[in-house]
């Protein structure tokens, strides 16, 4: 998903992996700040204070878009698959499943002791209602097509199939058996995404839109939703009926929506909050001195990049320079002294993935100095020298102070290096969406999250007609590359496969790769329980509290 | 004064009719809609999603539709937080602005107005000059700035108080972000009235006063006190509609539930019926508070005739 700041990165749906289990060891955490001291038992009182990005803006699972509502959604329900406490997808509402040997047809059986937070047991037939909900168009789920890996979704959801036309089906109350469009080797993460979690049928048609009250939700998580005051808190408590609540240490949950990252840092240093979403990367550094292992900053699954539009000049059919303004950045200073070193610089579309070999492209490894040389000759083989200079707009969301800085030296590092003159035009989200889905910008603000662990989810973008392909890039073999990959069963190669589709994008220098974002959180050292991740799903399902003095 | 008081909130609904109709026609004018999100939706979703909020239909029905809905005090649906009302933001949010935005302004009568008023009586003198000084700093310096200090030194260094959340008013989370929103208002009340003060000890009737041998302190507090809230009143009418609306910046900083922030991030993400309904609230306290503060001035200055 693209977008202009944290929180609406969020407005795409993030995926992983799904994990099982309570936790019954201690993980490994950060050493205690001076100020806190740390015992080893388990504290008196099970109760943790989170700090949000943001209100959700709707804790609906299949209506719900943006990450804050994710963190919350994680706790309140489960899907057939869950994410770990280091972010991998595991066992949840389905203790098994098989797949037939072409990979289309999937059986889940589903946990005999799995209920409803009203006691009532939770069925395949939950799941059939539920994920006939996300696809069908009456429900208005943004994200309906997250479920295209299921047979007939994308026609169900274009109003040319009935909603019963769905590859799933309910062979008996605890088996479920899913038919998929092709080959989905991330099945497993796909499923424990938000929209895939079951909801109570029941509920919603008594209460309509005002299911998700406190006083009407039905859930079938480790926590039920006991307040939601908007813009201010929402509190959960544990679920006794959850199947593994025996594992759940938290009694009680209280997520505090705190929009700016600096108050969220206040209320860390108070003592208010245990846990929070975010902090400012321009306070990376001063945090760290005070904070010491508190500061953690782990990698994200998600890049930051700017794009270049293929169908207009000065891009169109100019590779040299394309290549020139990719060559001549030098990421490592750029985001060492300009992001505090919070970022990594990036070479490439996708961020690191475990098995996934980055092809990171040989100019990468080049000297400064010869990078540059080689830049500048692009930069004159496509007509432009220091008497025409490139003069251009660089059309960005409107951006915090540090976001803002980055791009100026970003600039900078043109107009030294090429003598190119760019600026930068900020505008609001809402025209920079409506200009890019025109393809009017010229130069523009990308960044991508991943929905979940898989190269494709970054790959799809850049694909011919993608709705999000705003660089309007269209290159027949990485799409035949990208069509291979989704037919592919065997993972390895589709790993291969997909590796030489970014190559491709290299090749064409695509867009302007700039840093892999990072997930930044600060976290008292009596809370454990938790593991970075890539995805940034931490459920406070595993988490618990240590006994602690001072905050 | 009944029959004033009719007319004049009579004359105020064809001035929200305006402050409606802009809002609409303006907030539909922008480019984005209430549903464009980075993530591009299926054509066929994003119609069932517009034909539930009416969107799909022509601007002037939904327009009607709109006032039809208002008069029966329908603000709609919020379309940036599904299954939440306009009225339930405004009914959750309000109380909490209301009452920092009182208590602050109730700091700033107090504290300002007895500042102000002593600043007048030493005219001249360094309590004077002290005074109205670190008044241009109260008045210069951005809420911004003074809460997050206010945060630093009573929650974070002393844990004298917390540093943000709302737990239904209590006066411990109460304290800062009122203290934070009145600064301003202290030094503008303090300026006011000093100002008013020393025109109001240069008039005729006070002169004649002092003439008759009144002592000093009776002077001030039967005679002066009264007129000098003249132009307090004629500044406190729009304030207090302000503060009772909220503070973007008390409200993200102190993390509290009002409504203040919609201001903002209602226009942004084109949520029309929030920025609507909240406009025609502010407008609506505008005129209400205008009209507290007329009526005000009859009671204060007998010259004054409501008509």
């Amino acid at each position: 998903m693209t977008s202009g700041h944290h929180w609406t990165l969020a407005a795409g749906a993030l995926c992983v992996i799904a994990g099982c289990g309570g936790v019954d060891a201690p993980s490994p955490a950060p050493p205690p700040a001076a100020s806190i001291t740390v015992g080893s038992a388990l504290a008196g009182v099970q109760s943790l204070d989170r700090a949000l990005d943001d209100t959700p803006r709707s804790i609906d699972p299949q209506l719900a878009t943006d990450v804050p509502g994710q963190r919350v959604l994680d706790d309140l329900f489960e899907g057939l698959t869950t994410v770990d406490i280091a972010g991998k997808a595991s066992a949840a509402v389905a203790s098994t499943w098989e797949s037939s040997a072409d990979g289309r047809t999937w059986v889940f059986h589903l946990r005999p002791q799995a209920r409803w937070s009203n006691g009532a047991p939770l069925t395949a037939a939950d799941f059939v209602y539920s994920w006939r909900r996300v696809v069908d168009p009456k429900t208005g789920a943004e994200y309906a097509q997250g479920m295209a890996a299921i047979d007939n979704a994308l026609q169900i959801a274009a109003g040319k199939l009935p909603t019963d036309a769905l590859g799933v089906e309910a062979l008996d109350a605890h088996t479920l058996k899913v038919r998929l469009s092709g080959p989905t080797p991330y099945l497993l993460d796909l499923l424990a995404q938000q929209y895939t979690y079951p909801v109570y049928e029941p509920a919603i048609r008594q209460y309509g839109d005002d299911w998700v009250r406190p006083e009407h939700l039905v859930c079938n998580g480790a926590f039920v939703l006991r307040e939601n005051v908007l813009g201010s808190r929402i509190t959960l408590e544990k679920n006794d009926k959850y199947w593994d609540a025996a594992h759940v240490h938290l009694q009680r949950v209280i997520y505090y929506i705190l929009v700016d990252g600096s108050a969220q840092v206040s209320r860390f240093l108070a003592g208010d909050v245990d846990w929070t979403d975010s902090f400012p990367a321009s306070q990376r550094s001063w945090l760290r001195s005070v904070l010491g292992e508190q500061v953690v900053n782990s990698p994200y699954f998600g890049d930051y990049m700017l794009g270049m539009n293929f169908t207009l000049p000065p891009f169109k059919d100019n590779l040299p320079l394309r290549q020139a303004l990719v060559l001549a950045l030098d990421r490592e200073p750029l985001t060492h002294y300009m992001r505090e070193g919070v970022f990594q610089p990036s070479y490439t579309l996708m961020p690191p993935l475990p098995d996934y070999q980055l092809p990171v492209p040989e100019w990468s490894t080049l000297s400064d100095d010869a990078r540059h040389q080689l830049a500048r000759r692009l930069y004159a083989q496509a007509g432009y020298s220091d008497r025409h200079r490139l003069r251009l707009e660089l059309d960005t969301t409107m951006l915090d102070t540090g976001s803002r800085h980055y791009l100026e030296a970003v600039a900078a590092n043109w107009r030294s290096v090429l003598g190119a003159e760019i600026h930068i035009d900020e505008r609001e989200f809402k025209v920079l969406l409506q200009d890019l889905q025109l393809h009017k910008l010229v130069l523009f603000h990308d960044a991508w999250i991943g929905d979940y662990p898989d190269p494709y989810t970054f790959m799809q973008i850049f694909y011919t007609g993608n709705g999000n392909n705003h660089e309007g890039y269209s290159n027949p073999r990485f799409d035949q590359l990208v069509d291979a990959a989704g037919n592919e069963t065997d993972n390895a190669r589709r790993f291969r496969l997909f590796e030489q589709a970014e190559r491709l994008l290299d090749d064409d220098a695509a867009f302007i790769p700039l840093y892999y974002y990072a997930t930044r959180h600060l976290v008292k050292p009596y809370l454990r329980g938790w593991e970075s991740n890539v995805m940034d799903r931490n459920l406070s399902r595993y988490m618990y509290l240590l006994e602690h003095q001072g905050h | 004064m009944l029959r004033y008081t009719l007319r004049r909130l009579l004359g105020a609904i064809p001035t929200l009719l305006v402050i409606v109709t802009l809002a609409f026609v303006l907030l539909h004018a922008a480019p984005g809609g209430p549903f464009d999100g980075a993530k591009r939706m299926l054509p066929e979703i994003q119609k069932s999603i517009e034909a539930k909020y009416h969107l799909d239909e022509p601007l002037w029905r939904q327009y009607l539709r709109y006032l039809a809905d208002l008069a029966r005090g329908d603000l709609g649906p919020s379309f940036q937080y599904r299954s939440t009302t306009v009225n339930e933001i405004i009914a959750e949010g309000l109380p909490v602005d209301a009452t920092i935005g009182l208590t602050a302004i109730a700091l700033a009568l107090l504290i300002g107005g007895a500042v102000g008023v002593n600043a007048a009586l030493r005219r001249g003198t360094r309590w004077d000059y002290g005074t109205m000084a670190l008044a241009v700093v109260g008045i210069s310096t951005p809420v911004f700035v003074v809460a997050p200090l206010l945060i630093l030194i009573f929650a974070i260094k002393l844990h004298w108080l917390p540093a943000g959340d709302w737990v239904h008013g209590a006066p411990s989370h109460l304290l800062l972000p009122a203290f934070a929103l009145a600064l301003p208002y202290i030094a503008y009340v303090a300026r006011i009235m000093r100002g008013s003060t020393i025109d109001v000890l240069n008039s005729a009737f006070i002169r004649t006063a002092r003439a008759k041998g009144l002592p000093p302190r009776l002077i001030v507090w039967r005679h002066a006190l009264r007129p000098t809230l003249t132009p307090l009143i004629s500044f406190l009418g729009p304030a207090i509609a302000g503060v009772v609306t909220g503070s973007i910046v008390v409200e993200t900083v102190f993390g509290l539930p009002g409504i203040g922030r919609y201001f903002i991030t209602a226009a942004l993400n084109r949520d029309y019926t929030l920025v609507i309904g909240i406009t025609v609230l502010y407008g609506a306290l505008i005129i209400l508070f205008n009209l507290l503060a007329d009526l005000c001035y009859a009671w204060i200055d007998p010259r004054v005739r409501l008509q």
